[in-house]
C-alpha cells in the first residue's frame, strides 16, 4: 500500500494539484475569473443529464484512440496514428453502407463494423511492416499518415461519393437506421461504449495474464532477450499495430454513423491526439484508460460549452489538454529529481 | 527559344526555393537538435507559433523582417517547455514534443482568430523589375527574396560549424554520449538546452517565412505537418545539415509541381494532390532505409529514444 502511495497516488495527486493550479493561471491570463470558470466547467462537463450524456458521447471515440494508442505501446511502439485509422476506418464502413442494398439488417451493421476494422487495420499495417521490415520509426510514419487519412475523406467526400440530395454539402448519403448502432435513452450516448469499455476488459485479461501477456512483457523489456527464447518480435509488433488499427477505425465508424449519421468533413475533432495524451497519462492500462478518456471528455465538453456561454473560444480545451500533458510529464520527473536529491 | 527556356528553368527554380525555404530552417534547427540527442516533434507547434508572432508583427509594423524576427522568437520562447520537460524533469522526448505540439495547436487556433483573412506584405524580391537580359537570373531573382538565399547560408554555415569548430564537436559528441562528453568537462544538458532553443529559434523563423514571405496569410494549423515532416527529413538526410537542403529543395520541387498541377486547373482531385508531401516523406524515408539499413549515422544517444 505505501508503495503504491509513493509511486502512484502521491504523483496522480500531484499532478491533479499542479493542473489545477496551471489552469486557474491560464483563465486568469485570458482574462476569466479563474475559481468561477472552473467551477463551470465541472459543472458543463457533469453538472446535469445533458451534459454528461455529451460527455459520454465524446469519451466513446477518445477511449476507442485511447486504447488503439495503448495495444501498440505495451510493446514499447509509439503510435499517434489513431487520427488517421479512425478516418480510414470510417471510409471503409461507409463504402459498405454506400453498396449495401437497403434494410440489411444485423448483418448489414456487422459488415460495416467489420469493414471499419479492416479499414483501421490497413492504416496500421503500413507503419507497423515499415517498422518491422526496414526499421522506419512508427511514430513519424502514423504521424504523417494522419493527414493523408484525413485527406482520403475530403477527396471522397468532395468527389465521386458526395450525395447530390445535399444540394452541395459535402457529405455522403445518411446512413439508414438499421446500420446504426442503438442508442441509450434517447440521448446521443451509443452503443459504441459497451463496446469500447468491453474492448478495455477484453484486453485488460490478455495484459495481465496468458503467455500472451508474458511475451509481450519479455519483448518490450528486452527485444533480444525475447528473440533468444523464440519469441517473434517482428510478427508480435505488426500485430499489435493492426490490432491498435482495428480499434481507432471502430471508432471512425461510431462517429461517422450514429454522431454525424453520415461521412463528411470535420470526422474527428483531434480524438486521435487527445487519445494519445489519455493512452500516456493512464500508463497504457487499458482498465485505467476508462475514467481518464471520460475525465478528458469532460474537459473537451466542458470547453465547447464555456464556448457557447462564456464566448471563451473552444480552442481553450486544446491549449488545456497540452498543458495536461506538459504536467503530467513535469510533475513524476520532477518527483524523482526531488527524492534523488534529499534522500528517499 | 533558349532564353524562354532559360526563363522557364528560372521560375521553377524560384518556385522550389521559395516553398522549400521554411522546411530548410525548421529541417536545420531539428537536424541541430537531434545531433545532440534530442528528438523534438513539438517543432511543429513552434513553427505554428512563430507563424502566427510572425504574421501578427507583419501587419501591426508592416514591416516583414521584424515579423520574421518576431516569429523566431516566438519559437524560442516555446521551446522552452521542452528543455524544461526534456531536461529538467527528464521526461519521455516524443511525449514531451506532442505536447509542445498541443499547446502550440491550442495557442495558434485561440489568439490566431483576430489575424484571418488579415494581408501582409512579404520581404522584397531580389530584382524588382527588368532583368529579362539577364536570362535564368532576371526571371529567378524577381521571384525570390532574401529569406531563400539565407536558409542556403543557414545550411552552409550549420554544415561548416558543426564539423569543422571545436564547439561544433562538443555538440556532435554529445549526441553521442552524454556521459562520455560530461567526463571531459562539458555539460551536455546546457549544450542540448542551446540545441533545443536554436532548434525553437529555427522552427519559428521557419513559421514566419511561411506565413509572411510564403503564403501571406493566416490559417489554422497552416504549417500542415512540415514541423513533423522535417522531422522525418533529419533522417533522410542521414543527420547531416549539409544534406538537409538538397532533401528539402527536392522536398520544396514537389510542393511547386502540385502547386502549378493546381493552378492549370487540373481535373484532378484536389484533396489527393495535397497527399503529395506526406506520401513523398514517406516513400523517402523507405529509399533512405533501403539504401542506409542499418542507421549508423544515426547519434548514439538518440537510439535510447528513438529506434
Amino acid at each position: 500500500m505505501k508503495a503504491w502511495i509513493s509511486s502512484v497516488g502521491a504523483p496522480t495527486a500531484l499532478t491533479c494539484a499542479a493542473f489545477t493550479l496551471v489552469t486557474a493561471v491560464f483563465f486568469i491570463s485570458i482574462g476569466q475569473p479563474a475559481i468561477k470558470t472552473i467551477a463551470d466547467m465541472m459543472v458543463f462537463a457533469v453538472g446535469d443529464s445533458y451534459s454528461l450524456s455529451e460527455t459520454l458521447v465524446k469519451t466513446i471515440p477518445i477511449m476507442m484512440c485511447a486504447l488503439a494508442t495503448a495495444i501498440p505501446g505495451r510493446l514499447g511502439l509509439i503510435s499517434v496514428g489513431a487520427e488517421g485509422q479512425l478516418h480510414v476506418g470510417a471510409i471503409f464502413g461507409t463504402a459498405v453502407m454506400l453498396v449495401l442494398p437497403e434494410s440489411f439488417g444485423l448483418l448489414g451493421l456487422c459488415l460495416v463494423l467489420v469493414a471499419a476494422a479492416i479499414g483501421g487495420t490497413l492504416f496500421g499495417f503500413i507503419p507497423g511492416v515499415l517498422r518491422v521490415r526496414l526499421g522506419i520509426n512508427e511514430t513519424i510514419t502514423t504521424l504523417v499518415m494522419n493527414y493523408i487519412g484525413v485527406l482520403f475523406v475530403s477527396a471522397l467526400v468532395y468527389g465521386p461519393w458526395r450525395d447530390p440530395a445535399n444540394q452541395g454539402w459535402p457529405a455522403t448519403k445518411s446512413f439508414p437506421e438499421d446500420l446504426i448502432l442503438p442508442f441509450f435513452f434517447g440521448t446521443r450516448v451509443h452503443a459504441g461504449l459497451v463496446i469500447a469499455i468491453g474492448i478495455a476488459v477484453l484486453l485488460h485479461l490478455q495484459f495481465h495474464r496468458g503467455t500472451w501477456s508474458r511475451q509481450i512483457k519479455v519483448l518490450s523489456g528486452n527485444r533480444k532477450v525475447g528473440e533468444t527464447f523464440g519469441l517473434n518480435y517482428a510478427f508480435t509488433a505488426l500485430l499489435l499495430m493492426c490490432l491498435g488499427g482495428a480499434v481507432a477505425g471502430l471508432a471512425g465508424i461510431f462517429e461517422a454513423s450514429a454522431i454525424q449519421g453520415r461521412l463528411q468533413p470535420g470526422l474527428s475533432a483531434g480524438f486521435g491526439l487527445t487519445g494519445f495524451l489519455v493512452a500516456w497519462l493512464s500508463r497504457h492500462e487499458p482498465l485505467m484508460i476508462v475514467p481518464v478518456s471520460f475525465l478528458v471528455a469532460g474537459l473537451i465538453s466542458a470547453g465547447d460549452a464555456l464556448q457557447l456561454f462564456a464566448k471563451i473560444p473552444a480552442a481553450s480545451s486544446t491549449i488545456l489538454q497540452g498543458l495536461l500533458f506538459a504536467t503530467a510529464l513535469a510533475v513524476p520527473g520532477l518527483i524523482k529529481r526531488y527524492r534523488g536529491r534529499y534522500g528517499n | 527559344m533558349e532564353t524562354d527556356l532559360m526563363a522557364l528553368v528560372g521560375v521553377w527554380c524560384a518556385a522550389t526555393l521559395r516553398s522549400a525555404t521554411p522546411l530548410i530552417f525548421v529541417t536545420l534547427g531539428e537536424s541541430l537538435g537531434q545531433r545532440t540527442g534530442i528528438i523534438n516533434l513539438g517543432a511543429e507547434g513552434e513553427m505554428l507559433v512563430g507563424a502566427l508572432a510572425g504574421f501578427a508583427v507583419a501587419t501591426q509594423t508592416d514591416s516583414a523582417s521584424l515579423g520574421l524576427l518576431a516569429g523566431a522568437l516566438a519559437g524560442g520562447v516555446l521551446s522552452l517547455v521542452h528543455s524544461a520537460l526534456v531536461l529538467a524533469a527528464r521526461a519521455n522526448q516524443i511525449a514531451s514534443g506532442l505536447a509542445v505540439m498541443i499547446i502550440g495547436i491550442g495557442l495558434t487556433s485561440y489568439i490566431g482568430r483576430a489575424f484571418v483573412g488579415k494581408k501582409v506584405s512579404s520581404l522584397d524580391n531580389l530584382l524588382p523589375s527588368g532583368g529579362e537580359a539577364l536570362a535564368f537570373f532576371g526571371p529567378f531573382l524577381q521571384q525570390t527574396t532574401l529569406a531563400g538565399p539565407l536558409a542556403i547560408a543557414a545550411a552552409a554555415f550549420i554544415s561548416w560549424w558543426i564539423n569543422n569548430t571545436r564547439s561544433g564537436l562538443h555538440w556532435r559528441s554529445t549526441g553521442e554520449s552524454a556521459e562520455v562528453t560530461l567526463s571531459n568537462g562539458i555539460n551536455p544538458i546546457r549544450i542540448r538546452f542551446y540545441a533545443i532553443t536554436v532548434g525553437g529559434l529555427l522552427a519559428g523563423l521557419g513559421g514566419a517565412i511561411l506565413s509572411v514571405d510564403y503564403t501571406q496569410t493566416w490559417a489554422q494549423e497552416m504549417t500542415k505537418g512540415r514541423g513533423l515532416i522535417a522531422v522525418g527529413l533529419v533522417i533522410v538526410a542521414g543527420w547531416r545539415p549539409a544534406l538537409v537542403l538538397p532533401v528539402c529543395l527536392f522536398f520544396g520541387f514537389t510542393e511547386a509541381a502540385v502547386f502549378k498541377l493546381q493552378a492549370m486547373g487540373i481535373t484532378f482531385s484536389s484533396h489527393l494532390l495535397s497527399t503529395m508531401p506526406y506520401v513523398t516523406v514517406i516513400l523517402v524515408l523507405i529509399f533512405a532505409h533501403l539504401r542506409a539499413r542499418k542507421s549508423s549515422q544515426m547519434p548514439n544517444d538518440l537510439k535510447a529514444v528513438f529506434q
